[in-house]
């Protein structure tokens, strides 16, 4: 008979741990993110539909207000919808993935911390239903794309790369913060504040060409940039993404995680012990 | 190889914290630069040894603030102790706090397959079980509606339901033979009854003395961390009840 035996002494290794439990608990995972979508799909009238029009209508609004009011044009002739709705989408994934990826465990607490789940899985579980949603975003992109006479590039789905580095990079800043949520109340909002400052140092609805020297040098140092400019070229087949992208891209997630494993896994039990 | 379910060997759990902690990151991060404070040593338990057999049941008392839930977090394997050895062989069930893994947004049934995955089973399984679960929670009408229609008690049943389904080696119970109404009570008594009795170790963490000494083996009291008393369950809480 094999019984699971728990042994304190027995120091497992972070790393391993954190993957093996990921893979483990991978039904629990599906169930928590379908759970997310179910729970969003409840409360709104709309139901799914809202995660296609969200969005459609972040990127209308902000489209309104640069070609009427600024009257901006990009550069080399592409269309201005796709490239916005691509960017919303990815800042999207981003910021709403991040925050739920430190959320889940601060929201969970409660249970976490009187039965043996691993809470990282929790975090990656956010990270993952933000990634659904940003699946359901590429519908709203591709139709876009398709009506503007952009048309889609035939690396597309390349996209795949784009969503696992995301993943990582969401999954690992939230790690990385998700404690600090717990202990401090203002966490979340200087985070916010954080967060959205990095997303306008993305090119999200400005091109990079409209920049200056010193600012296209901060811009293009946001891992996000990376990002916007990998994922605009393997969808649209616009924009530019260099090689030197697609290092940055997976290069800095990875790095990320691996900080926001370690020191999840470090922070955690002295907060369990507090609380 | 002992076959106790659990062993504690002189187990400690200590932990520091700022004098003056603040719960804001900016105030914290200004006092890290000031240097002023200083840390203080809480020990949340001191050097506990305990081994607990199949069929045993173990009780906990203590006033507030004793160490009683820093002992389940140490045997939920949630928290690895500071110094000394857990050891704990075969499945887990916890209790407690009730209801503290639902969503109010899903239904009953939706919530059976989640909770009862988040203990460890597989959401197969569950759906499997949910029929017998809502039957013997006496929530079979109510089991397809949102669970924010439900009574504290309906949830409280619920949630008691889903965790003794199954038969695990040992459950750990925090204050909850205290939910639901009179006759829900004697059947959650009976319930918990009939699973120690199918050879399963228990921890109860109660301020009834009368439940402890009823479903009680052995006992445990513990004050600010230290062990006072470990023996024989009537005993120590005759000790406990004329401190």
């Amino acid at each position: 008979m094999s019984q699971p035996v728990y042994d304190s002494q027995a120091r497992g290794r972070v790393f391993k741990d954190t993957f093996k439990a990921f893979w483990d608990y991978r039904e629990l995972i599906l169930l928590l993110v379908k759970r997310d979508i179910a729970v969003r799909y409840k409360r709104s009238f709309l139901g799914l539909i809202w995660t296609l029009l969200n969005p459609l209508l972040t990127s209308l609004v902000l489209w309104f207000v640069f070609i009427t009011i600024f009257s901006a044009r990009l550069p080399d002739g592409t269309q201005f919808a796709p490239y916005l709705l691509a960017g919303v989408l990815i800042v999207t994934f981003f910021t709403q993935g991040f925050n739920q990826a430190a959320d889940s465990i601060a929201q969970g607490s409660g249970i976490l911390m009187k039965i043996y789940v691993p809470p990282q899985v929790f975090a990656f579980a956010g990270a993952v239903s933000n990634a659904v949603n940003f699946c359901f975003g590429l519908i709203a992109l591709a139709f876009i794309s398709l009506i503007t006479g952009d048309g889609i590039s035939l690396y597309f789905p390349l996209t795949i790369f784009v969503i696992l580095f995301m993943l990582m990079y969401v999954t690992g800043l939230g790690l990385l913060v998700a404690v600090a949520y717990i202990r401090y109340d203002d966490t979340r909002s200087i985070f916010g504040i954080l967060i959205s400052f990095m997303m306008y140092l993305s090119p999200i609805f400005y091109p990079k060409e409209i920049l200056s020297d010193v600012m296209l040098r901060v811009v293009n140092a946001n891992p996000l940039t990376s990002f916007l400019d990998v994922f605009r070229y393997v969808f649209s087949n616009t924009g530019t993404a260099t090689l030197g992208d697609w290092a940055y891209m997976s290069g800095f997630s990875i790095f990320i995680l691996v900080i926001g494993i370690r020191n999840f896994a470090r922070a955690w039990p002295r907060t369990v012990v507090m609380m | 190889m002992s076959n106790a379910i659990i062993e504690v060997l002189d187990a400690s759990v200590s932990y520091t914290i700022r004098q003056g902690a603040s719960p804001t990151l900016k105030e914290t991060v200004i006092q890290a630069f000031k240097r002023e404070s200083h840390d203080i040593e809480i020990k949340a338990l001191q050097n506990l040894n305990l081994t607990l057999h199949p069929g045993e049941v173990l009780a906990v008392v203590g006033r507030n603030g004793a160490g009683k839930s820093t002992l389940l977090k140490l045997l939920a394997r949630v928290l690895p102790p500071t110094q000394g050895r857990v050891i704990v062989r075969g499945s887990v069930s916890p209790m407690i706090e009730l209801g503290a893994g639902f969503n109010t947004e899903l239904t009953g049934h939706e919530n059976i397959v989640l909770y009862g995955t988040l203990l460890g089973r597989t959401p197969k399984e569950m759906r499997e079980r949910a029929p017998f679960i809502a039957q013997w929670a006496g929530l079979e009408e109510s089991i397809e509606l949102p669970l924010r229609t439900y009574s504290s008690g309906m949830v409280a049943r619920l949630a008691f339901a889903i965790a003794t389904d199954t038969v695990s080696d040992l459950i750990l119970i925090d204050e909850v033979l205290s939910v639901g109404d009179a006759d829900f009570q004697e059947k959650s008594k009976a319930r918990m009854k009939e699973l120690i009795s199918s050879q399963a170790a228990a921890v109860l963490v109660t301020h009834d003395d009368s439940a402890a000494r009823e479903m009680a083996h052995k006992a445990l009291w513990i004050d600010h961390g230290r062990v006072m008393q470990y023996g024989e369950v009537n005993s120590v809480i005759d000790a406990y009840l004329g401190a």
